[in-house]
This record gives C-alpha cells, structure tokens and sequence, in this order.
C-alpha cells in the first residue's frame, strides 16, 4: 500500500514535454532508496499551475514545488519525504484561490438527491430561520453581511426585502430570476442543475422574510435539464414538509411554482419578467413603483437572481458577519464567473471579490488557449464592457468594474486575444441587443439600429472618421434616455471598446485595414508562390472553388469568388496563404 | 411520506458520516452531458455490475472545469480521492482495474485542478 504519492507535470509551453522523463528519474532515485514500494509517482493531465516549468505536488500533504530541476529530486526525497519539512525555495503558495460558497455542493452531491443534501448541512438554515431567528433578526443578518444582487446591478439584497417587508398585503410574491440570458454565461445553470435544493432553500427564507405565501422559479426554457431538476427538487420538498403548509411543522405556508421563459432576454428585466409571469407581453415598465412595493398583480414581489439565493442559506447558517469578513469594503462575499473565450480552462470559477482579473485569468484559467498575449477580457456580457490587458490589475467588485466603463453583470467574463477586432466584438453584441430589444422605447429600438449601422459601415470599410463622434452621441442618449437596462447599457461593448481601442477603429475608417485580420471585407487572401509547396490541400478545401491552378503550375486565389472564409489559410501547412 | 419536523433534519444531517466509503462521481451537469457523460455512467454501473465490485457509482453537478468534461472523481480508501478529466470508455476501464482494484492511480489522466 502505498503511503504517498507524488503528482508530475512539465507546465512549460515552450519547450518540448518533459514530464515523461522526469517521471522516470523519480521513479529511479525511489527505487535507489527503496521508497518506490511506498510512493507512487503518477503524470497527470492538469496539475492546477501554469507556466511554471517542471511542477510536482506531494498528496496527502499538498505541498506543491514549482520550477524543479533534476538537482532538486534528491533533497525533495530526503528532506520533504524523509524528514516531512517543507523546501522553502521551491515550495508555491497560489495566491489566487477559489473559494466555494455558492457552488458547495455543485459537483459534490447528487442534485437528485435531497438526503444528500440535508446529509450536507442542507435546510438547517431554514430551521434556524423558522425556530429561532424571526423576519425581523433575519434581515438583519443580511444586512450586516452585506450580500448585493448577483444578477447585475448589485442592489443590497436585505433593502429590497425590507421594502416588501414593510409593505402591509395580503399576498407578496417571491420569485427566483433564472433567465439567464448573456452569450457565454452558465453560471445559474450550473447551480440549478447541481444543486436545485440551495437555491429552492433561499427562496423560502426569502419568502419568509417578506411574508411572501406563493413562489415562482422564472426558468428559460433552453435549459430542459435545470428544469427538470428543479422540478424534482420542489416535488421533494413537497414530500418532506418542506413546501406547503405548515413548514417543519410551523406556521409558516409556502407554495412554489415554475414559470417557463421563451428565451427572449428583455425578460431578466424585473419588470418584464413580471410580465412575462402574468401571462402579458415581456415588456418593462418605468419604474418607480419598484416590484418590491408593486410587483406581480400588483402586490409587493421580491425578485433576487439564483446565486444570490444560494448564497442566503450560508450566511443564514454561519452569520452576517462571517460573509462580511470576504470580498472588498463595498463588495462581499464571493462571485461565480463562467470564463469562455480564447482561454485554456474554460468553466466556472468562484472567487472572493476583490481578487484581480488576471488571477482569474492566468493563474486559474491557465491563461490563452493559444499561447498569444491578452488583447481584453469582456465582462458582463452585452451590457459590460471591454476591459484591455493593461487593467487586468484591477480588483474585481461593483465599483471598480463600474469605473472600466463595464460591469459585474451576471458573471460572463469572456478572454480575447489579438485575433479578436474591436469593431467586430461591439458590432457583435450590439447585433444582439438590437435582435433582443423589445420596442417599447424608441431610444432602445433606434438608437441600438443605428448604431449597429455604423459599426456595420466601419468594418466594411465604408466609415468617415465623423462616424464616431456620432457612435457616441447616440450612445449618450440610449443611455440617458431608455427604459430600462437593456437599452441604457447596450451600448457599454461600443463605448468601452472606443475608450481603449479608438487607433483600431481609426486604422478601420482611415487605412481600411482591420489588423485583427476578423472583418471580412477588409481582408484579402493571396497564395505567395515562393512558400507554395503545391500540395493542393487549399483547392481541396476551399468551399467556392475560388482556388484555381494544378501541381504543375501552382495555385492562386481568384478574388472575385472568394467569400473569405479564411479556410485556405488555415489549411496551409507551409503558411503559404497571406492574411492581410 | 411523513413531513419532517426540526429534529429529523438534524438526524439525518448527523447520519451522513457513515456512508459507504468507496464511490465513483460522473459529472451530469448539461456541460458534462454533452461531452459524454452519461455513457460513461451507464458503462462504470454494467462494468461494477459484471465484475461484482464494492464501490458506489453517483451522479453529481458540474464541478466548474467544463474543459475537461466528463469528469469523474474517485475516492478509494487509502489514495487521495483525485478527479479524472476526458474521460471515456477506455480511461473509466483503467480506473476500474487500476485505481479500484489494484488500488494505483492512473497516469495522464488527472486534472489537479480544483482546490
């Protein structure tokens, strides 16, 4: 049996893989001190530390030493294995480290299950809430942590339970927003579908707060598999006494309900979403009255995303001032960002607020897939902003974020290199906004239009230099002037990426040159006879024939069927085919 | 089923240490799914089945590494409990005769990555 095991991976990019050999000069120094029967040495595909050079990790006792040359194997044996202390010079102590509130359970219990997650601690916060604590300590537990919604905007949550709290009705309504609508989000999908009971269990505190008796979970249809768990979840709280009437055994009644969405994203606005419940069109409304006064049917509603409810239960079980200690002065707790793009580890990853982009970024995520610099990072999806790699520094929180020209959002966060154009990522998620944009206010309808028009003019190579004083004039009046905040931060991508980028878009309007090589009509594609082998594999995969020629006399582009698909240039084994 | 009061919860919270030991947990999030996760489910629960062996097959969430999907931790008495990332018929049989039963880890197919 062995006692200990020792984890290798060569993280340098740059050279050829050395794990392999590295792992058998372990394997035979052990087998000199005759340890090899007690400590297995495994490869492994992913140690959790990049760009580091040879990188090995000692389990049980999780000592991780970076950079290790072949000088080092005899000491490491000897001192940390022989004699359990720690080599100082080699040892590496990650300062960027995930920290699981929200996701928990996600990944740990069976979210089929809810023994699994009572065994884990589940809907004792409810039983603290319901036997001791009362409304009135309860909002004030969650006062004092200092919890702000995790959907976007970041509204302190105990105000909006105290609004509705205050509020004297006879029915109040709570209701869980899961439409999670942004390109390259997934975090609330993820909760629901790995751990539905944490987000049912804050809905009933939250319900219990306000003196809410009826519930809703506002799901979007695209996500069958987070619907079908919720389901299950309710169906099982029903069974235990969890829902319905009189709640382990109180006076408290709570009955909740699923509502599907059909996927259009003006509906993760309140007041839309309010909407969209009662059975009307998915429009917002101006607000004042706040849902929290004059909600659905017009009775007092509270609306709270699905990872500010997971959160609830945790600071309900271990205190305000627990959750208050993590996270920056206006921002606490942790945040789930679902990082998607030109990054090597795609996922989700949970972390204290206040913790840098590029932590999250390179330390976490292994920085980009191909090895190319960070051009930006995007967050908040198409109400955020681009953030360059200059400011990868800066301390994640609301405000901060805010300062960038981008925001929180609900946690997209999406990695660009320099293969990515500035003038086509705005154009991008202004083409979205203005796909998904209700009508209801014209700022909104003709504004977001219009200026998808110029983008559209400028990565055609049609644009004047007086297109952008124009780009910025009508995202002033989106922004003052539209009803709610779909319109009012739809143009964030634009005026984010003319803040950092504004050479990119000059070198589009005045040298018709789109350096990221990404907007198709200013790019043209030639064979340069001198690299060309001949091998035919461009005319074997170009989809328009545009590739004429034979083995013998070499190949060219004809430029007026060519749709400028970039397949030719991607095919090249010889980098024969040339971008500009 | 009867409705539980407040002490049941606290019951059945305090009845969680003593689960079986051994198990196997396939990531059965959307992201795990679509990358294969189910067949790799079905096949450690025939394969568990055929060769009579004492260990729990479990499904759980998304654990957060969506690049390596589909993942599947395991946990044997006496080895670290490690995750395996991209993992297919071929590694989930390695795992089976190496790290359950001849109690080894295999190489090259560890993801180190979650805290």
């Amino acid at each position: 049996m062995y006692t200990k095991v020792i984890l290798v991976k060569d993280t340098d990019l740059k050279r050829q893989d050395k794990t392999r050999e590295f792992y058998t000069r372990l394997l035979d120094y052990l087998r000199e001190g005759n340890l090899h029967s007690q400590i297995q040495v495994v490869r492994v595909a992913d140690i959790g530390v990049y760009d580091k050079g040879l990188v090995i990790k000692i389990l049980p006792d999780k000592i991780t030493y970076v950079n290790v040359q072949d000088a080092d194997i005899k000491r490491i044996i000897d001192t940390t294995l022989g004699q359990g202390k720690v080599i100082e010079d080699l040892v590496f102590r990650s300062k960027a480290k995930q920290l699981r509130i929200v996701l928990r359970n996600c990944g740990n219990i069976d979210p089929e299950s809810i023994e699994e997650y009572i065994a884990c601690g589940g809907y004792l916060a409810l039983k603290k809430v319901l036997g001791d604590l009362g409304q009135q300590k309860l909002i004030e537990e969650i006062k004092v942590s200092g919890i702000r919604g995790r959907g976007g905007a970041g509204y302190p949550t105990w105000m909006k339970w105290n609004f509705a709290r205050e509020v004297a009705s006879t029915d109040k309504f709570v209701i869980c927003n899961a439409d999670e609508g942004d390109p390259g989000a997934y975090m609330d999908r993820s909760v629901l579908e790995g751990d539905p009971h944490s987000v049912i269990e804050g809905l009933i505190i939250a319900a219990f707060a306000i003196g809410a008796s009826k519930g809703y979970f506002y799901i979007r249809a695209e996500y069958p598999l987070a619907v079908e768990r919720i389901n299950k979840a309710i169906k099982q709280a029903y069974d235990y006494g969890l829902l319905g009437k009189n709640i382990l055994g109180s006076s408290f009644n709570l009955d909740l309900d699923i509502r599907l969405g059909a996927g259009a994203f003006v509906c993760g606005e309140e007041t839309a979403l309010i909407s969209s419940i009662e059975g009307r069109r998915g429009t917002p409304h101006p607000r004042p009255p706040y849902p929290s006064v004059k909600g659905l049917w017009g009775k007092p509603t509270v609306i709270n995303n699905v990872e500010t409810l997971a959160n609830i239960p945790v600071i309900v079980s271990k205190g305000g001032k627990w959750f208050a200690q993590i996270g920056t002065q206006t921002s606490k707790g942790t945040k789930v960002f679902a990082v998607t793009g030109k990054v090597k580890n795609s996922g989700l990853v949970e972390i204290a607020m206040g913790a840098t982009l590029r932590e999250i970024v390179m330390d976490i995520c292994g920085g980009t897939l191909s090895g190319k610099p960070i051009k930006a990072v995007q967050t908040g999806g198409p109400s955020g902003g681009v953030i360059p790699e200059s400011l990868l520094d800066t301390p994640v929180d609301y405000e901060n974020l805010q300062k960038l020209g981008s925001i929180m959002g609900s946690g997209g966060m999406i990695v660009m290199d320099d293969d990515d154009c500035m003038v086509d990522i705005p154009k991008f998620y202004l083409g979205f906004c203005v796909e998904e944009s209700c009508g209801k206010c014209a700022p909104c309808r003709i504004g977001g239009f219009q200026m998808l028009n110029y983008l559209t003019k400028i990565s055609e190579g049609r644009g004047g230099p007086e297109d952008l004083g124009q780009l910025r004039r009508i995202s002033q009046a989106m922004q003052k002037a539209s009803l709610c905040g779909l319109g009012q931060t739809a143009s964030n991508p634009v005026l984010s990426t003319l803040k950092y980028f504004e050479p990119e878009y000059n070198e589009h309007i005045l040298n018709k040159r789109c350096p990221a090589g990404k907007c198709s009509s200013l790019v043209t594609y030639n064979i340069m006879a001198d690299k060309c082998k001949r091998c035919g594999l461009c005319m074997i995969n170009c989809p328009v024939q545009a590739i004429s020629g034979d083995k013998e006399s070499g190949y060219s582009i004809v430029s007026e069927k060519c749709i400028k698909c970039g397949r030719c240039f991607d095919v090249c084994k010889f980098k024969a085919i040339l971008k500009k | 089923m009867n409705k539980l009061t407040p002490g049941d919860l606290e019951k059945m919270n305090k009845a969680s240490t003593d689960k079986p030991k051994d198990w196997i947990k396939v990531g059965m999030g959307s992201c795990g799914i679509a990358a294969g996760a189910e067949d790799v489910f079905n096949f450690f629960v025939e394969e568990v089945k055929k060769r009579n062996l004492q260990i729990q097959i479990k499904k759980c969430g998304c654990a957060g590494s969506c690049y390596a999907e589909p993942l599947v931790e395991v946990s044997v008495v006496g080895l670290p409990s490690v995750v395996y990332g991209t993992v297919n018929k071929e590694v989930a049989i390695k795992i089976l005769e190496k790290h359950v039963i001849s109690k080894m880890l295999v190489n090259d197919c560890i993801f180190e990555v979650l805290v």
